[in-house]
């Protein structure tokens, strides 16, 4: 059988719909199809399927059960056009198979349905009633071989032209389906998305020196269907510009490469290299002429007075102007042992908000802060810091690089989580507009990867005080934002969430201990030390736990037996070890020592009974194990472990 | 051809879309933000009437003001709108043979359509279209209305939204609009620096906070009493005269972010009903 051609023609789609109909068509379609190559570009949608089977896949029709011969045979038979003695039997069913039809005749709905059955996030209409897709549809084209296959969808009839780059190509006929490549070739327009890649890539490298730090190459491929690299220069006064707002310019809008230098490459779609090359540079001039414009303007106001018009900005409605958040920040850095760099920086963390640039260049807060900082003679400690205060900006993304900047970056995501717990505006569901989730996980990977001491239940509390000062609208506590830091810590230690609820019961509140204790915990899980700790724990928070009536406090004269005396004693020399290698952040030194407890509170069980009739002696009792329990869980409530 | 000043440029869009059809109207009395809030394109595109329309909007945009000392930014410039209900199957060909009657050659320059989806949240408003890019330079804004006044369109709408001074100054290859020939011996700064100066001085400085916050209730409540009346077009300048005063107010530094969320609302509750009551008593199809 020969091949098959499908193209879909469009009005420019978006590269995202692009990859979402070649995601499709590969996915679904293909397959059904039996095989072939998908060729997506701003203009077309096609599927080539090299050799089409001749007929559809035969189909069973299932039918009544075997049992039911008798009464219901015959009637289905009728109704599937067939005599009684050619139904067969499966799986106990009559049935009977239903040759597919000739391809020829089932293709017209078959491709009907493709073109009517793709799907893009954002679609529209263009006629009443009419298809729903990306961008309007404008033509279909269909051939089997040297066949036009005829078949209409969504209002357009099937045919057998295309239509080649928009003004260069025109209208052209598409004799047969293996000729489609070369056809559109020869009108000016490359098919295949990865041979434009292709070309994209080598024209760039044959440039040199490009680079892409937004990740608008993916995109590129699919803006264009007749790839020209062209390079381009600018202005070398710009360069004085922050490099970044330079990149951003180029990138953000207009999709160029910046190359080094006062250069530039892009990627165009036809026309006169000169003419093209010469309106690109006018147009990127232009953006920089009015990035430029707004940072001498600023620059010349200066940070510190960009600063003082931070109590004019609202932060968030309810929580004060950027001023009120400068302080809180100032307060919180001093609380997370920050020194005088990071205090600096926070004091101006916020100042580039009322810089004109960052109404430009959202994407560049904190970036032009600290360019302005480094332009106002400030350390670059305090530069770097105002810099990374956003790190890390996504769950995997890197982390501030500097101690102070570690410091105002968790001051800034401590205080973002309080506000808005504060106010009431928890993420909910899919719903988390601030951002919460991933400042969590920033928090605990600054306290994780970075080392920095986070408490965040006494920041919080710190943070909820300087809001009540400040006379915030506070509607709520916000003391669970410590939940749903450490909620986060899971996925960033890889580690169970049973662990993580058990060390955060232990003798540690700083996040980053907790996590080590946790990671310590799940390490140890199966070792044999940890096996005694647990029994030890467990055995007795199961009896003295919920057992009302223990004694205040213990002692050690009311102990009777021997085993009593030798797990107060087990106690007396475990107890301290436990705490001062938690203290020191040993946990493995410290579950060694909470082990030994473990063969005592076994004898103690064995040979001991603690509910006697004495109620002085059995109130001793309870409060040994309760002690035991709580020497043990310095390591954490053990019980939330499974075993 | 030497390239046409800003004025011939305007008279060839004129000519080149009275030729196909279209209503040549002028622009509207009222400030608005874009050609879209005047009512030949809100109102005319609800309902099931054809409409082919085609006029120069000046677009008014506080905001953007920089008191005629940036040579990009402008509180006041020129839009050149066209309408066409429904839009023609062939509307993308009609829409560059326009950049070929002002004089661009199709074939030398890079011309694109560049995913754009434009939304208008003042007036419940979306569509899905393009910016036009010639070698770079955006100079027109394509959409297919999707909805207006919060009502689904029955039929849609192309709205063309050419950039005039960024369309003018690729074909002058000028760099600034203020360098812009407007007519033979006068520049486009000759005619509106002093107008970019003072009226930047009025958005951000001059402009009374108090009595333009009490305007906007005063206008709101008037559309509301004219939508009791059954009065669709004079509601909709209320709508136009509430969404100026907020622009105002933004660019006063007097709205917060919540409070312009509200505002924002305020104005798109009575752009639906207008618009609702617009389909419901003017916009019936002809009998």
């Amino acid at each position: 059988m020969p091949s098959l051609l499908l193209e879909i023609g469009c009005e420019e789609l978006p590269a995202s719909a692009c990859r979402e109909a070649e995601a499709q068509l590969r996915d679904r379609w293909l397959p059904e199809l039996g095989g072939g190559s998908v060729y997506v570009g701003p203009r077309r949608l096609a599927v080539l399927v090299a050799e089409i089977a001749e007929h559809e896949p035969d189909r069973w029709v299932q039918g009544p059960p075997e049992h039911l011969r008798e009464t219901a045979a015959r009637g289905f038979a009728r109704k599937q056009g067939v005599s009684e003695e050619e139904l067969e039997v499966r799986d106990g069913f009559l049935g009977v198979v239903v040759p597919g039809r000739r391809i020829t005749e089932a293709l017209p709905e078959q491709l009907a349905a493709i073109v009517e059955g793709l799907g893009f996030g954002k679609s529209m209409v263009w006629e009443p009633e009419g298809l729903r897709f990306s961008r309007p549809v404008r033509w279909l084209c269909a051939k089997l071989g040297k066949e036009t296959i005829e078949f209409e969808a969504g209002g357009l009839r099937a045919g057998h032209l295309t239509y080649g780059h928009r003004f260069t190509g025109g209208e052209v006929e598409v004799v047969k389906s293996d000729d489609y490549l070369e056809t559109l070739r020869a009108a000016g327009v490359e098919p295949e998305q990865d041979e434009r890649r292709r070309q994209i890539s080598e024209g760039l490298d044959a440039i040199g020196g490009w680079r892409d730090p937004a990740g608008v190459l993916d995109e590129v491929v699919y803006l264009v269907e007749s790839p020209i690299v062209l390079e381009g220069r600018f202005d070398e006064r710009f360069l004085s510009l922050p490099p970044r707002v330079v990149e951003t310019a180029m990138q953000s809008h207009q999709r160029y490469f910046p190359l080094d230098g006062a250069r530039f490459a892009f990627v165009a779609n036809g026309g006169e290299a000169k003419v093209v090359i010469a309106g690109n540079e006018r147009v990127l001039e232009g953006r920089l002429e009015d990035a430029h414009f707004t940072f001498e303007r600023d620059a010349a106001n200066g940070i510190e007075a960009l600063a003082e018009e931070l109590g004019s900005i609202t932060f968030v409605a309810g929580a004060g102007s950027l001023a009120d958040k400068a302080a809180r920040l100032q307060e919180l850095v001093a609380e997370l042992g920050g020194g005088e760099a990071s205090r600096e920086a926070a004091r101006l963390a916020k100042a580039d908000q009322a810089a004109e640039l960052v109404r430009e260049f959202p994407d560049l807060e904190g970036h032009i802060g600290a360019e302005y900082a480094r332009l106002a003679g400030f350390p670059e400690a305090v530069c770097a810091a105002i810099e990374e205060q956003y790190l890390p900006d996504s769950a995997d993304g890197p982390l501030p690089g500097t101690e102070p900047g570690r410091v105002v970056a968790a001051a800034e995501k401590i205080d973002n989580l309080t506000v808005s717990f504060a106010l009431g505006q928890r993420p909910t569901g899919s719903r988390d507009p601030h951002g919460l989730r991933r400042a969590a996980i920033g928090l605990c990977r600054i306290a994780v990867e970075g080392g920095l001491a986070i408490d965040v239940g006494s920041l919080v509390r710190r943070d909820l005080g300087l809001l009540v000062e400040q006379q915030a609208e506070v509607a709520d506590d916000p003391a669970d934002v410590a939940d749903f830091v450490f909620e986060r810590l899971e996925g960033v230690l890889a580690v169970p969430v049973e662990f993580i609820r058990a060390a955060r019961a232990g003798g540690v509140t700083e996040l980053g201990a907790v996590a080590e204790l946790a990671e310590t915990l799940a390490a140890e899980a199966s070792s044999e030390d940890f096996d005694r700790a647990y029994v030890a724990f467990d055995r007795s928070n199961r009896l003295a736990g919920k057992a009302d009536g223990a004694a205040g406090a213990l002692d050690p004269s009311l102990a009777t037996d021997e085993a009593e005396v030798a797990l107060i004693s087990a106690l007396g020399r475990a107890s301290p070890r436990i705490e001062a290698a938690v203290a020191e952040r040993d946990f493995a030194g410290a579950i060694a020592a909470a082990a030994e407890l473990g063969a005592p509170v076994d004898r103690f069980f064995d040979e001991v009974l603690v509910m006697v009739e004495d109620e002085r002696v059995r109130a001793n009792r309870l409060r040994l194990l309760l002690d035991v329990r709580d020497a043990v869980g310095a390591l954490g409530d053990l019980s939330q472990i499974p075993r | 051809m030497s390239a046409l000043n800003f004025q011939e440029m305007i008279a060839r869009l004129e000519d080149y879309w009275a030729d196909d059809g279209c209503v040549l109207m002028q622009p509207y009395h009222t400030e608005v933000g874009a050609g879209t809030f005047n009512p030949a394109t809100f109102l005319r595109c609800l309902g099931p009437e054809p409409w082919k329309a085609a006029y120069v909007e000046p677009s008014i945009r506080p905001t953007d003001g920089r008191y005629g000392e940036n040579p990009f930014r402008f509180q006041h410039y020129y839009q050149y709108q066209v309408i066409l209900k429904p839009a023609p199957e062939d509307v993308l060909d009609r829409y560059f043979r326009s950049l070929e009657a002002v004089g661009i050659d199709l074939e030398k320059h890079d011309v694109r359509l560049v995913e754009d989806d434009w939304e208008g949240p003042t007036l419940g408003a979306w569509g899905l279209g393009w910016e036009v890019w010639v070698d770079g330079m955006e100079v027109t804004q394509f959409t297919y209305f999707q909805q207006l006044g919060g009502l689904e369109l029955d039929i849609v709408p192309a709205e063309i939204t050419y950039g005039l001074e960024r369309l003018a100054m690729f074909l002058q290859d000028k760099r600034t609009a203020f360098d812009l020939e407007w007519a033979p011996g006068v520049t486009w700064g000759d005619v509106y620096r002093e107008n970019e100066r003072q009226w930047s001085t009025y958005n951000f400085e001059a402009a009374p906070v108090d009595v333009l916050a009490r305007r906007f209730g005063e206008h709101e409540a008037e559309c509301r009493d004219l939508i009791a009346l059954g009065l669709a077009l004079p509601a909709y300048d209320q709508v136009l005269k509430c969404s100026h005063a907020f622009n105002l107010l933004d660019a006063r530094g007097a709205i917060s972010v919540t409070e312009r969320a509200s505002y924002i609302g305020r104005v798109r509750k009575l752009a639906r009903v207008v618009a609702e009551l617009y389909v419901e008593s003017v916009a019936q199809p002809a009998a």
